[in-house]
């Protein structure tokens, strides 16, 4: 008898994996239609599933209204669960059921009752049988979270595309944020064809004052009138970046959308349509100027700057002693030691 | 409102202009407030003589309200901080009035600046607004030469105001009072002066307390009560204060709105297009020297009559504020599009300034997220179209509405290869008169645009208008300034923390972090090194009773109204430094700059100073203007924070 139950098992679990996706719940009527077990024998069948259960083929589950259910797990990790013991059985069945968003220590420990020492050696067995990873939790940067060894942890975990181990990462979010931004400068202002090019159009620049004096070489950007449909919507920003080579994984929409407003808090796009579109401040001429620029000398780039005002060019508007300064005190205008060198710079003796 | 920094610059800035004795009385009436002739003695510590001479001419600056109380006959003097500001705005201004109306107009209004307020009848007999101005080029100043010894003759009477000669010829306009008469009544026409009223020499509360008791103590007022009463007392008084300080000169001076002399097109900065729509048929080949002749061209025919000679005229600063106002909207127009959409706007924005009394209605400056939306006047697009320069070149600088060609084939794109901007247009059907207004529109829908919405559209009764929504751009100017100082302070990643901040308002590290996508150390330094800065700050909320850190939340802020408000007190001090400083500066080279001042070396700095003296001369009044220069570009972020 308990052969033939054995034998039926194994049956019913080739019938379940050849005619159901791997992650298919069953409910014993999914079980039953088989035609596996005969006769529609209830108890047989749960005797099958339990056997099953037991050789870590099926996994036990509480479907809808607290029905059994069942799911299927592939061989090759049964012949690993086979291998655990109890407790460690436990413990990655708890870190198996939280998927991708991966557990908390603390959590698996509430969750199975094990003493800390046990759960710590069976996570550590776990983990050297590589069948578990500790992940970064963006969110809780300093809980030692788990989940199993061959997933991938969620966006919530990693905290999106810009998070590498749990850190942002910003020589990515750079390069990725200045191709974005060269990309749809270029469509966000009409180029002049060079034969046509009087010189008394000025030649539009963003912020600076740098590229206002067109020279006869250098190409001519014109604003598109109000109303223009060419400025580049999300979905080809997302397109162009995916196509460019310079991502490793591919970027979803939701990801270049928190770039694409990161870029216009930083004043280098302006969003349109309430963000369906974005055109860029400067052109693309600019914008080149610009990157060049940014690895070389950091403070040299003061064209940079918004554009300056009193405030900040006034040597009280860097003055670290400000608040102290009065006249006839300590720090006061006659003893001030950054006027001199300031009216020096400025004007050249 | 008054604080120490404020006073301790109008202080300096009186002192600088007029010398000692009027800082000392200033200053005396800045500590103590209000205060009658006895006891202004004994704190200022002056001799009668001094103190009357000294009040006498402060009052005429309008640097001293005076009141004389209705209840015991006192006569009370109080500093006028606001005329003391405007002491450094008066370069600006003249500027200003330079370009806009030519140098005599400039004169013109620096001798009424320097009088505080004078008479026409005065400033007819003032030496500098006398016909010999070298500056004046073209037939005109030849002319003038002509008659100068005539008048120098004449001139020992002072008055005259119509020499016959000045109607017959065409040059004798050239003629000091002629030119005078016109020049005022443009500037009354802007609004730019306005008449003196005796209400002026009074602070605005004591005009206010005084319409109060003029109001209170009618019979049909008395007869009210309550709510009612208060509403209408208000009202009443309102009305009458208006009445008794309003000085406007422009009534009926105006023509189809625009002011008469107001030039059209360009002014002298581009005096090779003199257009004007008004009478767009004359005379454009000999007149292509001098645009300042034009309006007074215009005005030979229908108007010689002079200004009545009693009229006290002042400068009158609120209208000129706007003025600026508009030059700093025009900057930020230029900022990013073409300075051909700058001109346009340039236009829209001239004429909202002739129907716009002043920057706002109410004295301070209304919270962030409470002000309402102040849109200005709309203008008609067609007025526009006159006031725009007719030789500018519109299409020029707007691309194509439809890119067929996609862009890697960009560069061969053979649209306006050849064809001009008009016949790119005119593909719309329109004729050429219509395309140039459409155009135009085109331009100012382009301002339209976010980021700034320097303009916006309405159509009123069919007619396509624009107008400005001031308190808007008021605000991002006000904004722009803010990111300048924390850019420069504390790099750009603090200005994206801080504009992210303002666009959502309280937010947590976290979210914070997301949103901005900087790393925890990095963000965390730069929220740091701010909010000792106080440029934001953190609010907590605590999740249960005990106020835990560990279980409270934290809220980074920005409030731009806090901040603007703790920058203006910085930039009055920076304004105070500047000027102490100099006169530091001054104080360590008294000896030198004593002898370059004595009357033989004065004018004649060549002959009397050696080299080494001349070059550090030179390097004085670099130095000088370096910081006067400074002083007036910190007041243009004082004019922001606080006055537009």
């Amino acid at each position: 008898m308990a052969g033939s139950v054995t034998e039926l098992a194994s049956k019913l679990y080739d019938a379940c994996q050849a005619n159901f996706p791997s992650d298919h719940l069953f409910y014993q009527q999914d079980l039953l239609g088989l035609g596996v077990v005969p006769k529609n024998d209830l108890p047989l069948m749960l005797q099958c599933t339990q056997t099953l259960v037991d050789q870590k083929l099926f996994r036990l589950l509480a479907g809808k209204n607290d029905r059994l259910a069942w799911k299927i797990i592939s061989r090759e990790d049964a012949d690993k669960l086979q291998n655990l013991s109890p407790d460690e059985s436990l413990v990655y069945n708890v870190i198996h059921s939280t998927g991708r968003s991966g557990i908390w220590v603390r959590a698996i420990q509430t969750r199975t009752n094990l003493h800390k020492s046990i759960l710590d050696r069976c996570l550590k067995s776990l983990e050297g049988k590589n069948y578990i990873k500790s992940v970064h939790n963006v969110k809780f940067p300093s809980r030692k979270m788990y989940m199993l060894a061959g997933l991938a942890p969620s966006e919530d975990v990693t905290g999106g595309a810009w998070f590498t181990d749990g850190v942002l990462d910003a020589n990515f979010i750079n390069s990725v944020a200045g191709y974005i931004e060269y990309t749809v400068s270029r469509k966000s202002w009409y180029e002049v064809p060079s034969a046509d090019g009087p010189g008394k159009k000025r030649l539009k620049t963003g912020a600076g004052s740098v590229a206002m004096k067109p020279e006869s070489g250098e190409k001519q950007y014109l604003p598109f009138p109000a109303g223009y449909q060419g400025y580049p919507t999300v979905g080809m920003i997302t397109a162009a970046v995916n196509e460019s080579g310079i991502t490793p994984v591919r970027l979803g929409e939701e990801s270049i959308v928190q770039l694409l407003e990161m870029l216009c808090f930083d004043n280098k796009l302006i969003a349109l349509n309430s963000g369906e579109v974005y055109k860029s401040v400067k052109h693309p001429e600019a914008v080149k100027a610009a990157q060049a620029r940014k690895p070389g000398g950091e403070d040299a780039d003061e064209i940079d700057y918004l554009v300056r005002n009193g405030m900040t060019e006034a040597p009280c508007g860097q003055c670290p002693v400000f608040r102290l300064c009065a006249p006839g005190g300590a720090v006061s205008p006659e003893t001030c030691d950054y006027f001199d060198p300031w009216l020096e710079k400025a004007l050249g003796f | 409102m008054t604080s120490q920094n404020y006073a301790e610059l109008c202080t300096l800035l009186v002192e600088d202009s007029f010398g000692e004795l009027f800082g000392r009385i200033f200053a005396t009436l800045e500590r103590y407030d209000r205060l009658n002739l006895p006891r202004l003695k004994f704190y200022s510590r002056l001799t009668d003589r001094q103190l009357h001479h000294g009040l006498a001419a402060m009052i005429q600056q309008n640097l001293v309200f005076h009141y004389t109380s209705y209840d015991d006959g006192v006569t009370y003097y109080e500093a006028n901080q606001h005329a003391a500001y405007y002491l450094t705005r008066s370069g600006k201004i003249l500027e200003f009035i330079e370009g806009r109306l030519g140098q005599y107009a400039a004169t013109l209004m620096s001798a009424i600046m320097y009088l505080g307020h004078a008479s026409v009848s005065h400033l007819e007999t003032l030496p500098e607004l006398r016909p010999e101005q070298p500056h004046r080029n073209g037939i005109n100043g030849e002319h003038k030469y002509k008659h100068e010894h005539e008048h120098e003759q004449d001139e020992a009477n002072g008055e005259h105001e119509d020499q016959p000669n000045g109607i017959d010829s065409e040059h004798a306009l050239s003629e000091q009072p002629y030119l005078l008469h016109p020049t005022l009544k443009t500037l009354a026409a802007h609004g730019y002066i306005l008449r003196a009223r005796e209400a002026h020499f009074q602070s605005y509360t004591d005009t206010v307390l005084d319409a109060e008791r003029v109001v209170t103590s009618r019979p049909d007022i008395k007869s009210m009560k309550g709510k009612r009463l208060e509403e209408t007392v208000i009202e009443k008084t309102l009305e009458i204060v208006k009445e008794k300080t309003d000085g406007d000169l422009s009534h009926g001076l105006k023509y189809n709105g625009v002011p008469r002399g107001a030039k059209q097109g360009r002014g002298a900065a581009q005096s090779n297009d003199p257009i004007k729509t008004e009478q767009a048929d004359v005379d454009e080949d000999d007149e292509e020297d001098e645009d300042e002749n034009e309006w007074s061209d215009n005005e030979l025919g229908n108007d010689t009559v002079p200004m009545e000679s009693s009229l006290i005229v002042r400068v009158n600063y609120e209208k000129l504020d706007v003025a600026l106002r508009h030059c700093r909207f025009i900057g930020l127009a230029e900022q990013d599009s073409s300075a051909v959409t700058a001109e346009v706007y340039e236009s829209l924005l001239r004429r909202i300034e002739y129907q716009t009394p002043r920057c706002r209605d109410t004295v301070e400056i209304p919270r962030e997220g409470e002000e309402g939306e102040q849109y200005s006047v709309p203008i008609p697009l067609s007025a526009i179209a006159e006031d725009v320069d007719q030789q500018l070149d519109l299409s020029g600088s707007i691309g194509p509405m439809d890119i067929s060609q996609p862009f890697s084939r960009r560069g061969k794109r053979p649209l306006e290869d050849g064809v001009n901007g008009t016949s790119n247009e005119g593909t719309n059907g329109l004729s050429s008169g219509s395309s140039r207004t459409y155009e135009l529109d085109q331009h100012l829908c382009l301002l339209a645009q976010p980021p700034h919405n320097l303009t916006s559209k309405r159509i009123v009764g069919g007619l396509i208008t624009w107008t400005v929504e001031y308190r808007y751009v008021a605000r991002i100017l006000r904004h722009l300034e803010l990111e300048k100082m924390i850019e420069a302070r504390y790099g750009d990643v603090a200005l994206r923390v801080v504009r992210v901040l303002h666009a959502k308002g309280k937010l947590d590290e976290k979210r914070l972090q997301e949103i901005s996508l900087l790393p925890f150390k990095d963000l965390r330094q730069v929220l740091a090194s701010m909010q000792t800065g106080g440029y934001v700050d953190l609010q907590e909320v605590p999740r249960d009773a005990q106020r835990q850190p560990s279980r409270t939340i934290f809220l980074w802020f920005y409030d731009p109204d806090r901040v603007a408000s703790g920058v203006l007190e910085d930039v009055y001090k920076a304004m105070s430094r500047c000027l102490q400083r100099l006169k530091f500066e001054r104080s360590r080279l008294r000896e030198f700059l004593e002898k370059t001042e004595r009357s033989d070396v004065k004018g004649n700095e060549e002959q009397y100073l050696s080299e080494g003296e001349l070059k550090m001369l030179e390097q004085w009044k670099a130095k000088e203007a370096l910081l006067f220069g400074e002083v007036s570009r910190l007041d243009n972020m004082v004019a922001v924070f606080r006055d537009y």
